[in-house]
């Protein structure tokens, strides 16, 4: 017979079964690296040229964003995957496992953060050989800020799964809360620069936090700190109860048979 | 012992499940019947703690599905109707990940997960990816998973659907073993053979109800008075059923065409008197057929329904 398995280590075994899916679908980190580089390697090199007149490094202000913009893009492919396992009725099954709903939300958000970090920690590295930056321990620490980041975004997609039934509309909803947070965020252009109506709802944005985090982290002349660090953790507070509340009203709301 | 106390689940408006009220002792094979939408799932799935009951309770080796969730869970083992597991992974991934999670050390679950991958003829196979393979090798790996496991509280979902006759023995035989070394195993199936020859009891449930409870054999005795004799003649008698009713433990008899067709109790017993009767009034017997309940005739009895 078996016995009940530690919080722990349902953790650990939770991110590690979104680890082997993942690791069985290359294509997605092909497609991911490859965006990522064309965008800083051309865009972020052709637009710092025209920027390059008013004094302003986009380059290195980009190159962060970049990083952030891809982990938050990766994380909310976890909610594509719950959307996925409820439609085929893999949930049940993940359910009657032994472990709490909470416990399950939890384990999911983290796998979906640690697969996040483990596609960007390589770009993370580039980026700081390209601004000049080379101490591990910043690094380790601008990787901490992103994976907190990429457990909030987690949350947020698995909260749309669970609150979403209609396929076509969460694909649609999902687009719109990817494209939202990263475009209405300092994570590709600073704030000065944003329509003033969008200005104030940015700089509460936890995308903006994490990419201010790791500038003042990488770069000269950017500062950030306690305020953007309580931004990150509430968001990922918020996204983890709320995930968990939906995740409960969707198991309770009406699969019969 | 698993014990559901005035169990009621409420979809929105809708009694998935009414009022159960029933106990599955332990190391017993409970066959669990029903109809598509009678509520097996629901009532499977409350006490596997995933719903909540919105009245009753569930107590599983005497713990509450509503208030040790985690505890009861530890003891559940669910082999689901359709395959649920990543269909990117291979075969010996998903039974090590499932044995993993239900608290398997590795030395453990390497061992079961071979000798189990060995009984069902999948060795070859259990480094193939799980969307290439067949319904039935599917089936198999569905059901590999409660084998490896073992646990306290087995519960099979249609667990020889998709699969071939060999195939159908060797999983019977092996929820045998299971329940030998002391598993209580929950059978959900609408194969009424397979309930027949694997149930200490069954439940029939209909419409969220469980209508009836009991050993096979005493729920067939409870459709005594409903055998059937069906007599082909070589022409039909018209006083025939008049003469044949005035034996005392015939219900009915009727022509349908040229066949008498007689509902009594011991049919068996009575076939050569019945048979004495008919000739006695100028009758030539062609051919005669006997039925008895079967399980299914209980089923169609209790739930009112065909089967689907």
């Amino acid at each position: 017979m078996s016995s009940k398995p530690s919080s722990l280590f349902v953790l650990r075994v939770l991110i590690e079964r979104d680890l082997r899916t993942l690791v069985k679908s290359p294509w997605i980190l092909i497609n991911r690296t490859l965006f990522f580089l064309i965008q800083l390697f051309v865009f972020a090199v052709l637009v710092s040229k025209l920027a390059s007149s008013l004094g302003f490094n986009y380059f290195d202000f980009y190159s962060v964003g970049a990083v952030v913009s891809t982990i938050t893009s990766i994380a909310f492919i976890i909610g594509e995957d719950l959307f996925e396992e409820e439609e085929l009725g893999l949930l049940d099954y993940l359910l009657s496992l032994p472990f709490g709903h909470s416990l399950f939300v939890l384990g999911r958000a983290l796998g979906g953060a640690v697969r996040g970090l483990i596609y960007v920690t390589p770009m993370m590295i580039l980026v700081a050989y390209l601004d000049g930056y080379f101490s591990p321990a910043g690094i380790i620490g601008s990787l901490l800020v992103i994976f907190v980041l990429a457990t909030g975004i987690s949350g947020l997609s698995i909260t749309l799964a669970m609150l979403i039934r209609n396929a076509n509309r969460f694909d649609i909803m999902i687009a719109l809360a990817e494209l939202a947070t990263v475009r209405v965020s300092a994570a590709i252009y600073p704030l000065a620069y944003m329509p003033q109506v969008l200005q104030p709802v940015a700089s509460y944005s936890p995308v903006t936090s994490a990419s201010d985090l790791v500038r003042a982290i990488f770069l000269p002349g950017y500062s950030a700190g306690i305020y953007e660090t309580v931004i990150l953790i509430l968001f990922v507070a918020i996204f983890f109860g709320l995930g968990s509340a939906f995740l409960f009203r969707t198991i309770e709301g009406g699969k019969f048979d | 012992m698993i014990e559901f106390k005035d169990v009621t689940k409420t979809f929105k408006s809708f009694d998935a499940v009414k009022g159960i009220t029933c106990q599955i002792m332990d190391k017993e094979i409970f066959g669990l019947l029903g109809p598509n939408g009678a509520g097996k799932t629901t009532l499977i799935m409350t006490m596997a703690t995933v719903y909540r009951p919105t009245k009753g309770e569930v107590i599983v080796e005497g713990h509450s599905a509503t208030g040790e969730p985690d505890k009861v869970k530890s003891l559940i083992g669910i082999s689901f109707q359709d395959p649920k597991y990543d269909r990117i992974l291979t075969a010996r991934e998903i039974l090590d990940w499932h044995a993993k999670v239900t608290g398997l050390d590795k030395a453990v679950r390497e061992k079961r997960i071979d000798e189990v991958l060995a009984k069902f003829g999948l060795t070859s196979e259990a480094r193939k990816r799980t969307w290439t393979l067949s319904g039935g090798t599917k089936k198999k790996i569905e059901n590999a998973k409660v084998f490896v496991q073992r646990p306290k509280i087995a519960v099979f979902d249609e667990p020889t659907a998709y699969l071939d006759v060999p195939s159908r023995l060797m999983v019977w035989d092996m929820i045998d073993e299971l329940r030998d070394e002391g598993s209580t195993v929950l059978l959900a199936t609408n194969m009424m053979d397979e309930a027949d020859r694997m149930s200490d009891r069954v439940g029939i449930m209909s419409r969220g109800e469980m209508v009836q409870v009991g050993e096979p054999e005493g729920l067939k005795g409870t459709l005594k008075g409903r055998d059937v004799i069906e007599l082909k003649l070589e022409r039909v008698i018209p006083e025939l059923p008049g003469e044949v009713s005035k034996v005392e433990e015939v219900k009915e008899a009727v022509f349908e065409g040229d066949v008498l067709k007689i509902v009594l109790s011991n049919g068996r017993g009575l076939l050569p008197y019945l048979i004495n009767v008919v000739t006695a009034k100028g009758g030539k017997v062609n051919s005669v057929n006997l039925k008895e309940p079967t399980l299914e005739d209980v089923f169609l009895y209790y739930t009112g329904m065909e089967l689907s």
